[in-house]
């Protein structure tokens, strides 16, 4: 579906769910959805299967079923997620392999995500220095390398560190643990941008600035990213530089 | 009164009217009839204001989570919520999840 109404629907996602025989949304607002029901006659939403206190592995395993019992009485399924379907997104994926495995054709288009439209409203081009991107709480359940010399993108900070799946927000507490391991790697008072998209064609992005100290005590969404910037500046690999000059001393010769 | 979703889809599509301060959007909006709900929702850049019209019904931010510590719990059985899975031979398992974003 993209991010925003109306901007981003592709005109090939459109074709795909004007030609469906179900439809299935899982989407960032009900006004989407209402926009969403204005395309297709059966069109039925996926948020029901959420709740507080129920473990979204749980609810993500209920909607590839549900999606698979229509593909399995020979409908074709249309599932719709608001941004790209493949991104932070582990349902799609797999009604795709489960749908595969079991004989039926199956794929998934691409949608302008949230991380498409974070580098156009910040200006960052993640080509620039390099870019990570770390779903915040797997940032602490695992040892991963940051290099703060590019870009690092944290998404679902709002509810970093929730073992449990069945939380939408975890609180100050838990934020403080992420900054404690990113101090490993950046200084306390290094600028963090906390972003929101627009997802409904009368918003703006939400675009906050604070230092990473203050990041547990600002109030913070599910929706909303945090992107550090490079922290240090590029640092030349001299042995590198070395044997590529060699490489380019050689082709010269021959 | 104009349909809001359809004011709202050609707001989305429109680049003038995407970009269009709120002033702009105001003036536009009161010519076209929009809805008193999507007039203050621009006018107070609050989108909220639209519950006004749609009611609130706040969605969960679709796929939290990239299911972190918990890959090797794919295949683990819920009890009582068990999706149904046939018996047809050919039928695979579920393949251990793996990170989609590096």
């Amino acid at each position: 579906m993209g991010m925003t109404l109306g901007s981003h629907l592709t005109p090939l996602a459109r074709s795909q769910i004007e030609q469906a025989d179900v439809v299935f949304a899982a989407l960032s607002d009900n006004i989407v959805e209402l926009w969403l029901q204005r395309m297709h006659p059966d069109v039925r939403s996926l948020q029901p299967y959420y709740a507080e206190g129920k473990s979204r592995m749980k609810t993500y395993r209920q909607w590839v079923e549900l999606m698979m019992t229509e593909v399995r009485a020979g409908k074709n399924v249309c599932g719709v997620f608001y941004g790209h379907p493949g991104i932070f997104a582990w349902s799609p994926h797999k009604a795709i392999e489960v749908a595969r495995a079991e004989g039926f054709k199956a794929h998934m288009e691409p949608g302008i995500s949230a991380e498409d439209c974070l580098y156009a409203d910040l200006g960052i081009d993640p080509g620039r220095f390099g870019c990570q991107h770390f779903e915040a709480s797997q940032l602490l359940f695992y040892e991963r390398r940051i290099d703060p010399t590019g870009y690092l993108v944290l998404w679902q900070v709002g509810l970093v560190g929730d073992l449990s799946l069945k939380r939408f927000s975890t609180g100050a507490a838990y934020r403080q643990v992420l900054v404690d391991v990113l101090s490993e790697d950046y200084p306390l008072d290094h600028e963090v941008i906390v972003y929101r998209g627009a997802t409904l064609p009368i918003q703006k992005p939400r675009v906050r600035r604070m230092a990473l100290r203050d990041l547990p005590g600002a109030e913070l969404t599910a929706e909303e990213t945090v992107v550090l910037p490079p922290s240090s500046p590029l640092k030349q690999n001299l042995a590198v530089r070395e044997r590529l000059a060699a490489l380019d001393k050689e082709a010269f010769i021959a | 009164m104009s349909d809001t979703i359809e004011l709202l889809e050609a707001i989305g599509q429109n680049a003038t009217l995407r970009h269009a301060s709120a002033d702009e959007l105001a003036s536009i909006l009161e010519q076209a009839n929009a809805s008193a709900a999507l007039r203050s929702a621009i006018a107070a850049g609050d989108s909220s204001l639209l519950s006004k019209e749609f009611g609130h019904k706040p969605n969960q931010a679709p796929q939290i989570s990239n299911v972190p510590g918990h890959e090797e719990d794919e295949s683990d059985d819920d009890g009582d919520d068990k999706p149904h899975h046939p018996s047809e031979p050919g039928h695979s398992q579920p393949h251990k999840h793996t990170p989609h974003k590096q």
